[in-house]
């Protein structure tokens, strides 16, 4: 699963997974800290949809670590103070770079759980739907 | 009269240091930032939009730092992004992707997707609830336990739903103005000193980050006839947007290789603004023009106030303030005019006894010139 998939899964998720995945990795392998978790920012850049233009709205506190397996780098950066979190997503991001076969074995486990964030979003919006305004035209 | 350079009141300001202290410490009570998470949402969203910086856990730990006070809270959360590093840029969000909470417009009742109404004081009593005064865990457990049990039992799709625009919908059918995506790179007014004329990137960033107040009061000046903007809400959508970025060093630019790195909440507001034209016969055609607004956190008369200015700064002209660049832009940060109407309270004996100095010569020679 490539990282754009596998970061949206386990940030959105609650963590438990990516911990579990981070554990698995770190009790068999040899996993070297390169950076620890340090707080930094992420400029956003957008588009209004006045002019179709871009401009920046401002920064967001994100939390990265990078550690390194075999040979390679892997960064975990998220929005927010997550440190736990940044470690094992380095992990993680460091398990796919250096192709561990383990990374194969987590796909079922990943979209198990995309499944479920995207049946909790869907029930929320569910609820949200029950603001939803049902006008009726009046005779005058 | 010489000037005397003076130099002292180390010890008082400790002093004063303490009692500030003892003025947050002496009501005996703790505000937890948890609390100020839970139950002052509107406040950490103000905090974070006007200092820039998205993050509700250091807005709440400033909000209570700062004993409430908002240009406080903003200044300590300016003063501690400052000595953070930035070491990405996202790839460029797009409105589209936002998972809405709340979109409604003014301008028509029937928008593809519907009304939502989402959480709103909008039509709530303005009543002062006394109820509150003597709130219970255990009944607002009981209340949250039936509402969750309620939206369980809800038999809703099972597919998560992204509304399209309300002006994407007008575009289509020709009534505004399509524009190709315009890739220019923005400026940046936190690496660069606003400079004038302005580009369009920056007055929306200085705008999107000023302060609520400030903005709302401008926006609201120029309907009153101190500008030529009186829109319409096209829509005002509040919602969660993803951020993505690229690696800074893999060369791969493959977009599934992208991180995934969080999302924020934001207001986002296009009013729709009607204009005259000249058409080819030379004659007055009305037109809509959008005026857009975004801000951290919900905050929609702010945002709907951003879609008036930069409405207004679009159409530059001298005979309205609210038209002036310089006028808006150059007084609507929550620091730079806090801070300076406050540095009013430090020490300006030097200059003030210039001043005296000159109003006694100034007497003295009336004096003179009269005996």
């Amino acid at each position: 699963m490539k990282r754009r998939r596998r970061t949206e899964i386990l940030i959105q998720g609650d963590g438990r997974l990516a911990k579990d995945l981070a554990a698995s990795i770190a009790e068999k392998y040899e996993c070297r800290e390169i950076s620890a978790p340090e707080q930094g920012m992420i400029m956003v850049k957008m588009r209004e949809t006045a002019k179709n233009s871009l401009f920046y709205i401002g920064e967001v506190l994100t939390t990265e670590a990078k550690a390194e397996i075999s040979g390679e780098i892997g960064t975990g950066l998220l929005v927010g103070m997550d440190e736990q979190r940044a470690s094992d997503l380095a992990i993680i991001d460091a398990a796919y770079k250096a192709q561990l076969p383990e990374t194969a074995e987590w796909e079922p486990l990943l979209l198990d759980e995309e499944q479920q964030i995207h049946a909790a979003k869907a029930q929320q919006q569910a609820g949200l739907f029950e603001t939803k305004v049902n006008f009726e035209t009046m005779e005058v | 009269m010489g000037y005397v350079p003076v130099k002292g009141g180390t010890q008082a300001i400790e002093a004063s240091i303490k009692r500030l202290t003892y003025e947050r410490l002496k009501g005996e009570e703790i505000l937890e930032i948890n609390t100020i998470l839970a139950t002052m949402g509107s406040m950490v969203d103000q905090v974070m939009s006007e200092s820039s910086l998205y993050s509700p856990e250091l807005a709440a730990l400033a909000i209570k730092q700062g004993e409430g006070s908002m240009e406080e809270a903003v200044f300590l959360m300016r003063a501690h992004r400052s000595t953070l590093p930035r070491h990405y840029y996202s790839e460029t969000v797009e409105a589209e992707t936002m998972l809405v909470e709340r979109r409604i417009s003014a301008s028509f009742k029937d928008i593809p997707g519907g009304q939502l109404l989402g959480a709103t004081y909008d039509y709530t009593h303005r009543l002062l609830d006394f109820g509150l005064l003597e709130e219970s865990m255990e009944t607002n457990r009981k209340w949250l336990q039936d509402y969750k049990n309620n939206l369980s039992a809800l038999q809703g799709s099972t597919e998560v739903v992204y509304f399209p625009k309300v002006v994407d919908y007008l575009r289509k059918e020709g009534l505004f103005k399509t524009y190709e995506p315009d890739n220019t790179f923005p400026n940046d007014v936190t690496k660069q000193s606003l400079q004038f004329p302005t580009t369009r990137s920056a007055r929306l960033q200085v705008l999107t980050r000023g302060q609520t107040g400030t903005v709302t009061s401008f926006g609201y000046a120029s309907l009153r006839g101190y500008g030529q903007v009186h829109p319409t809400v096209g829509e005002v959508r509040v919602g969660k947007i993803p951020i993505y970025t690229a690696h800074p060093n893999e060369v791969d630019p493959d977009p599934e290789d992208q991180f995934y790195v969080g999302e924020m909440r934001i207001t986002e507001v296009e009013s729709f603004v009607p204009v005259t034209v000249k058409n080819d016969n030379n004659e007055g055609e009305l037109e809509f023009e959008i005026g857009y607004g975004v801000c951290y956190g919900q905050n929609e008369t702010k945002a709907i106030a951003m879609s008036i200015l930069d409405q207004c700064l679009e159409h530059p002209n001298a005979d309205f303030p609210t038209h002036d660049e310089e006028f808006v832009l150059l007084h609507l940060d929550s620091v730079e005019s806090t801070g300076f109407i406050s540095h009013l309270k430090l020490p300006h004996y030097v200059t003030f006894q210039s001043k005296l100095d000159s109003i006694r010569q100034v007497k003295k020679g009336v004096q003179e010139v009269e005996s």
